[in-house]
């Protein structure tokens, strides 16, 4: 209950959007790391970080985590390695203000293979994954609106500085939609470089079914993105119809016939009648200058 | 109608009435200029206030995302109900043939346009950004009630222009021609400009009587739909303490109540002020007072059905709505206007004591302000209780209060629509001259005759 009401209070405070200390109690701090510090857990943790930290935590070591307040640090920033391992643990899986909790969504093994995943960057621990520094790549695609494939041939820049084939690497496919690339799938290439993709038939897209196509390269690697010209790989996006229906409230392109007659038989009746009453008084003045 | 009188008789009888009548005309003193002084110090306090928010932006006012409705509609909508009781009086009672209420037509018709007049400034102090004011014309929805209010708002204000100047002619002629000599000489230049020639001869009273027909008649539609389609700018919506199908008579209503006793203030004003106790006689608050009676019983009848139909279901937000009203934090001011603005004046006045000039005029004052109240709780209420939970805002988004640049705002209406009656008042005579001279007997001829 106790326990409760602080995080309450915490979270009350954050919401205020101070970075307040975030507290936890002593006898979460000391808890002991369950799983063992090893390659394997380790990316374990990696592909969870992907998954579900990487969009406001940002890539290790790049620091450009969202502009959140507080903001969220990053994985290799010393406030995160500062932590025990209990308290990252304990945070992680309470979440406070714009930090989300994963004890309903990450299971507790997998909560403690991302604390593994953090110390990773600790100055401190010989890391055990050891990312190679990203290579230089190309892609080439285009899209195939009959078949309704997307055709991609990669290269890579090898130590010389040669471009030679990418074999046996994962491309993703994405659709560009308004807020960001939707990922659709991902396709491995072959020796020669080359792969095909086979655009879903439900894949849906704008109102003509025109899809932008967005070809990128896994983590590991520089390139550009190649954003595909829209292609009629889709299925046409349903459009709801209630403001095009003529209803009574409608805009005027659609507006009511008979509510528009009455509206403009009402105006001009009432209009034309003052009009009328003006004629009138004119006429008063000029009957008084008869006789 | 008196039997016509001997043309001495009418003479002399003629004299007495336009000396009455255009003293307010003539009457300059100290309480006058003191009058214009506080009127037109607390309408530049508003307008001052008024720059402020242009300048500012409506984050001035008390209005936030949830209650974006606040102190300015609910003046609106009483302004515009202040205003109905001209299309009463000076033209359904008319057309009644009912003769008693002639000589207030013009005070009503005061009323009329200053609260017309008002309720369109209003609505223009509501906005943001007045300058896009022509965008309701240009981009208008014909499906819209906006639309429909903006529309009916300015074809009334024009008739009721047309209808308090139409009968004006005649008399603006009678002042031109026999007026006393103390009528300040540039208004003697606008009367005889506004005169239009007028001679009084048969064919000038056809057309006169003839278009004032005309505009009795047209009045009624345009005055029952200018309040019927402002409370359809709160009926056509899915809100709770709006949605109800009774919302256009009980406008209706509601806004004869505050008319008639706007009207009953302005009568005992011009009583006292310019002395014309034997126009406004007795008998006139009387049958005012039945009137005022009458309708208020009309409104109480809508009232009851308004929430007792709802009370007796208690749908959930409805609930919750009606339950701030009788019991919560808007009780005291809701128990307020129903008793002060409704349930007590009906019993005190089945009493005559209290239909004579002065007990109806206080008790007239109470209903005018229960029923500026009646608006605000017509309004705030119920957008303060928005049917999606309000989530994650600071406090004062839930609660509305007015702020003083609201306050002075209002004030700044209210000083305005004061002002353009007092210059109507001071410009005109109040009470029609001729209508009036015709009704004791006074034959037409005499009313032409040049003064010796
Ligand atoms: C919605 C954005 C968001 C996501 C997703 C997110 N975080 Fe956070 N994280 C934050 C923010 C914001 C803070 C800073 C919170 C504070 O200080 O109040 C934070 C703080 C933290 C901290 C505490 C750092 C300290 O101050 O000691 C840890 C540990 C952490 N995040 C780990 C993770 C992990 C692991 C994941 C993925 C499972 C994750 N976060 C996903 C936004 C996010």
């Amino acid at each position: 209950m106790k326990i409760k009401l602080l995080f309450a209070a915490l979270v009350f405070l954050a919401q205020q959007g101070m970075a307040q200390e975030w507290l936890v109690p002593e006898d979460q701090k000391s808890v002991q790391n369950p799983s063992e510090y090893n390659l394997d857990n380790v990316k374990k943790g990696k592909d969870l970080y992907l998954q579900s930290c990487k969009s406001c935590h940002g890539d290790p070591g790049k620091n450009n985590a969202l502009p959140l307040v507080p903001p969220p640090p990053d994985f290799t920033s010393d406030i995160m390695q500062a932590n025990t391992d209990g308290e990252l643990f304990y945070k992680i899986t309470h979440g406070r203000g714009g930090m989300p909790q994963f004890e309903t969504t990450i299971s507790e093994d997998d909560r403690w293979r991302l604390v593994n995943y953090i110390r990773n960057f600790n100055p401190e621990n010989e890391p055990v994954l050891v990312e190679e520094p990203p290579k230089k790549a190309k892609i080439l695609a285009s899209v195939n609106e009959e078949q309704r494939q997307v055709e991609v041939f990669a290269e890579y820049q090898d130590k010389d500085s040669n471009y030679v084939v990418l074999a046996e690497t994962p491309i993703s496919i994405g659709a560009k939609k308004a807020f960001g690339t939707l990922p659709i799938g991902q396709v491995l290439t072959n020796d020669e470089g080359r792969a095909e993709y086979h655009i879903p038939e439900s894949l849906i897209g704008d109102e003509q079914g025109m899809v932008t196509l967005v070809i990128d390269l896994g983590e590991g690697f520089i390139n550009e993105d190649v954003v595909l010209d829209a292609a009629k790989v889709g299925q046409p996006k349903p459009t709801p119809k209630l403001i095009q229906k003529e209803v009574l409230w409608s805009t005027n392109e659609n507006i009511q016939v008979w509510l528009l007659l009455s509206y403009l038989a009402a105006v001009l009746g009432a209009w034309g009648t003052i009009g009328y009453v003006v004629f009138l008084i004119f006429k008063i003045s000029r009957a008084g200058k008869q006789e | 109608m008196e039997k016509t009188k001997s043309p001495e008789e009418s003479r002399k009888l003629l004299d007495k009435i336009t000396f009455d009548l255009t003293r307010s005309i003539v009457k300059r003193d100290e309480l006058t200029r003191f009058w214009y002084f506080i009127l037109i110090m607390f309408a530049g306090v508003g307008l001052w206030g008024w720059g402020i928010q242009i300048r500012d932006g409506l984050g001035v006012t008390g209005m936030r995302d949830y209650v974006s409705w606040g102190m300015y509609i609910a003046n609106f909508v009483f302004f515009v109900a202040i205003s109905l009781i001209g299309f009463l009086i000076s033209s359904a009672l008319h057309l009644l043939k009912i003769k008693w209420s002639h000589p207030i037509s013009r005070v009503a018709e005061q009323v009329a346009i200053a609260g017309v007049a008002l309720a369109g400034i209003i609505i223009i102090n509501d906005m943001g950004r007045p300058d896009r004011f022509l965008n309701v014309f240009l981009h208008g929805r014909f499906a819209s009630p906006i639309i429909w209010d903006v529309t009916v708002v300015t074809t009334y204000l024009t008739i009721s222009v047309l209808l308090y100047y139409l009968p004006l002619i005649p008399d603006l002629a009678l002042i031109r021609d026999r007026g006393g000599d103390d009528i300040p000489t540039w208004k003697m230049k606008v009367y005889k400009i506004m005169a239009l020639g007028w001679k009084g001869n048969a064919e000038q009273y056809k057309l006169v009587y003839h278009a004032m027909r005309i505009l009795m008649i047209l009045i009624i539609p345009v005055g029952l739909s200018i309040h019927t389609v402002t409370s359809w700018l709160f009926a056509a919506t899915l809100r709770s303490g709006w949605d109800t199908t009774i919302f256009g008579p009980y406008f209706v209503a509601g806004a004869f109540v505050a008319g008639a006793a706007a009207v009953v203030i302005l009568m005992y004003a011009y009583r006292v002020r310019y002395r014309l106790g034997e126009y406004f006689e007795d008998l006139h608050f009387d049958y005012m007072g039945k009137l005022l009676v009458f309708v208020c019983l009309v409104y109480l009848y809508f009232n009851i059905n308004e929430f007792w139909v709802p009370a007796y279901k208690m749908k959930t937000a409805e609930g919750i709505h009606l339950r701030n009203l009788f019991v919560g934090s808007f009780a005291p001011m809701f128990w307020w206007t129903q008793m002060t603005g409704l349930i007590l004046p009906i019993f005190l006045m089945l009493f005559r004591f209290f239909r004579k000039p002065l007990p109806l005029t206080i008790i007239s004052v109470f209903v005018l302000i229960a029923s500026w109240l009646k608006r605000y709780i017509i309004v705030i209420p119920t957008m303060e209780h928005p049917f999606l939970p309000v989530q994650n805002v600071p406090d004062y988004f839930k609660h509305y209060s007015p702020t003083s640049i609201e306050i002075m705002i209002t004030l700044f209406s209210f000083m305005a629509a004061l002002l353009i009656i007092t210059v109507l008042a001071k410009m005109f005579p109040v009470i029609t001259i001729w209508e009036y001279a015709e009704e004791k007997g006074i034959d037409k001829k005499i009313l032409a005759e040049p003064k010796k």
